[in-house]
């Protein structure tokens, strides 16, 4: 199981070849065995009409002398047999009694005339057929001698089977190598034909992976050389979507940048009125220096007027550039910059008599660590969609809290509830496909933010029929913070 | 082989027999060819017994071709299995001569007739071995006790004889010394028998036992010869009485008893390892003849 799981992981130039290898090792094996079986059959019943022809012949010749027990006439049958033919004669015969006695045998020296014959040696010899004794190469056979029906004696005939062994052995080297030399042709032709099959494919995945790393590039003429049709066009194909998806993220970035001047137009309107409502009243200071600035008192007051005016004109201002270039603002994220947000919301909330209530929890200076342009950014479009949902004089909140190693703000509204496409924007598995109106572009945008912040976004309903934006900002090292920036 | 004359009616059967029989038996025909016999001519039937090596197809064609040319009869060479029956069909009269051994010779003293004897080392006498397997540790014949022996042919003095003989001066019983008996029907099988274990000790034609030490060193070099017997009379040619005085038999006497005068007999001579043939004296017999009496009433 483990050596499959080894197997598995290896590539498929390897495997095939491989599978190849396995599965002629077992055809093999099998068609060895078989062949082997049916040669193991063959001589088996070669030396089986061997040794019932020899035993015809000698039992025929040496059935009287049998009888008479004359052991000088059966060894002089056997030893005159021995001259005759070398191919069936075998390398022992022996004549025994029916008591197992030696009546003669091809070889008295080593089968004594009258010795009884022992067990072991008996036990070789099977009642019918031949015994083949592969160890000692030899074929056991045994026939009775019958004389009028009865049983006079018997011949045992051993017979050398070192040959047909031989042939056995031979036909098994000659099986062996010859499916060796197939079995490793075929692993060689199954893996160059493999690699050539592959190669278009590996050429895919490390186009692919390239393109899934950032460094996108398309499939060149030379590497679509020498290709089919087929994989020609899945080539073209690769590289269409190659170029498809680049025109789409240089689209992308425009809308984003459009949108971001669109809001920051919106915005503008409201800038100026914000700046235009303290003028009014700037004006009459400068009016009222003009006419009493001898005067001390008056004076003062004129000059704290304009002192405040002015500097609310200028957080306006610095609040707007913080939109308009975020970089300048990569230090850490502040309450400072809630309030910001709020302020350059304002004259919208204003133009709607809409509420906007702004809460914290936890410390009060959290060291969230995130940079606070692109939460700036991400909270005013959450702001502005929450406020586009909320009925005039209705109530938008902002909840800040901190909670384990994070921050999470929660943009409530009281609107009918977000609709589906806009809750997919936020909360869907990662598209970086720009929606195709400029609706839900704003949500689009912090979903993107949110992305490269590594926070995560959720949507939820409130009892109110409303819609809570929550977005959970994982802290960010001191180290880490510098790359995002 | 020069044809003589043309074949009459039985000589013609004759010759179809022979061929049959020469068909069946494949070599045999160049040993007894079919042969016709003119001008009253009667061919000679000649037995021969294992006493020499009967079983030489090479020998028996010189020999017959010898005693054809020296006789100028047709020779028929009969062999037989055993002693007894070419002992019967001499004395039956239907064999002119035949070479026997001593010990049928002395039993049928009173029906045959001596033709020639042969000699070897110039002397018309033998010996029976007693043999037992090169590597056995015996030194006499009771040391043989249980074993298997081999004898050529209970009709043979050399093989049979001598051996019955030496145990019943030794007084052991023929019945229980040897645990088991053989008899092979030629001295070479004898030989064999031991030689190859089959049996553990044998009695043999000394004579053959020498020869074959010539031709055949390495079967009777794992024998050796345990002991020698007394010299007897060699293994005769003998004829019936009947016939003794026939011109056929003095023709054969006569082709037997210049052989060595002549170079196809020397041929001859030289194969069989004898020096000649003799005429002696049927006393050269007495030593069979005297155990022949011994055992009377044994065998």
């Amino acid at each position: 199981m483990k050596s499959f799981r080894q197997y598995m992981r290896l590539p498929v130039v390897w495997r095939i070849p491989l599978a190849v290898a396995v599965l002629m090792v077992a055809v093999s094996a099998v068609i060895s065995e078989r062949v082997l079986d049916r040669l193991g059959t063959l001589q088996e019943s070669y030396l089986q009409g061997l040794s019932t022809s020899y035993l015809d012949g000698i039992t025929a010749s040496i059935s009287p002398s049998v009888l008479r027990q004359d052991s000088w006439e059966i060894f002089d049958a056997l030893d005159r047999m021995k001259s005759e033919s070398s191919d069936i004669v075998p390398i022992e015969t022996i004549v025994t009694t029916n008591a197992n006695a030696v009546l003669a045998a091809s070889d008295p020296a080593s089968r004594r005339t009258l010795g009884v014959l022992d067990d072991d040696f008996l036990g070789k010899f099977p009642a019918t057929g031949v015994n083949l004794d592969a160890s000692s190469e030899r074929g056991y056979a045994m026939r009775d001698i019958v004389h009028q029906g009865r049983p006079i004696g018997r011949i045992l005939a051993v017979f050398d089977a070192a040959r047909l062994l031989e042939e056995r052995r031979e036909l098994l080297a000659t099986l062996l190598l010859t499916n060796t030399a197939l079995t490793a042709v075929l692993v060689l032709v199954g893996f160059l034909a493999v690699r050539r099959m592959m190669r278009p494919i590996q050429i895919l995945e490390t186009h692919m992976l390239d393109a899934a790393e950032g460094r996108p590039s398309a499939i060149s003429e030379h590497e679509r050389a020498g290709t089919n049709k087929e994989t020609r066009r899945v080539f073209r194909a690769f590289n269409r979507l190659l170029r498809s998806e680049s025109e789409r993220q240089v689209l992308s970035r425009q809308l984003a940048k459009e949108e971001k001047l669109a809001s920051l137009g919106r915005l503008a309107s409201g800038m100026a009125h914000e700046i235009n409502n303290p003028l009014g009243g700037l004006m009459n200071a400068v009016d009222t220096l003009r006419k009493h600035g001898d005067r001390g008192a008056v004076r003062k007051t004129s000059l704290d007027l304009l002192e405040r005016g002015l500097e609310g004109i200028g957080e306006v201002v610095e609040a707007a550039l913080a939109i308009y270039r975020p970089e300048r603002l990569s230090r850490p994220l502040s309450i400072q910059d809630f309030e910001d947000v709020k302020l350059l919301l304002g004259p919208e909330l204003r133009k709607k008599d809409q509420t906007l209530d702004l809460s914290f929890s936890g410390p009060s200076e959290p060291p969230c660590g995130c940079p606070s342009g692109p939460v700036r950014q991400a909270l005013l479009n959450l702001l502005l969609n929450a406020s586009a949902a909320t009925p005039a004089g209705g109530r938008i909140e902002v909840a800040v809290s901190r909670a384990d190693g994070g921050l999470t703000i929660s943009v409530a509204d009281q609107g009918s509830g977000m609709p589906e496409k806009s809750k997919e924007i936020l909360t869907a598995d990662a598209t970086r496909i720009p929606p195709r109106s400029s609706d839900g572009l704003g949500l689009w945008i912090v979903r993107q933010i949110a992305d490269e912040l590594g926070a995560t976004l959720s949507v939820a309903e409130t009892p109110q029929r409303g819609s809570r934006v929550n977005l959970q900002i994982a802290d960010i090292r001191e180290e880490e913070l510098v790359d995002v920036a | 082989m020069p044809q003589r004359g043309l074949p009459d009616g039985i000589a013609w059967r004759r010759s179809r027999r022979m061929f049959l029989r020469a068909a069946s038996a494949g070599l045999a025909a160049a040993v007894f060819p079919a042969r016709a016999f003119a001008g009253g001519e009667r061919p000679i039937r000649f037995g021969l017994t294992p006493v020499l090596l009967n079983t030489d197809l090479d020998l028996l064609t010189l020999l017959r071709r010898y005693l054809e040319s020296a006789t100028g009869h047709s020779i028929e060479l009969v062999t037989r299995r055993t002693y007894q029956e070419i002992t019967a069909l001499l004395v039956s009269g239907q064999l002119e001569a035949a070479w026997i051994c001593g010990y049928p010779f002395v039993k049928y003293r009173e029906q045959l007739s001596l033709v020639a004897v042969p000699e070897w080392n110039g002397r018309p006498l033998y010996r029976s071995y007693l043999i037992v397997g090169a590597e056995r540790e015996a030194e006499s014949m009771r040391d043989l006790r249980g074993d298997i022996h081999a004898f050529s042919d209970p009709d043979s003095n050399s093989g049979y004889l001598v051996t019955r003989t030496l145990m019943f001066d030794l007084g052991l019983d023929p019945e229980t010394f040897f645990r088991k008996t053989l008899f092979t029907y030629g001295h070479r099988n004898v030989v064999r028998a031991v030689a190859s274990g089959l049996a553990q000790s044998g009695s043999v034609d000394g004579y053959v036992w020498e020869v074959l030490r010539e031709t055949e060193p390495e079967l009777v070099t794992r024998t050796r010869v345990l002991r020698k017997s007394e010299l007897l009379g060699f293994p005769p040619v003998a004829t019936s009485r009947a016939m003794a005085s026939s011109p056929a038999i003095a023709a054969l006497k006569q082709a037997l008893l210049k052989m060595r005068d002549t170079a196809d007999g020397r041929r001859v001579l030289h194969e069989l390892r004898l020096t000649g043939f003799v005429e002696v004296d049927a006393s050269v017999y007495d030593g069979i003849a005297a155990k022949v009496v011994k055992l009377r009433g044994v065998l």
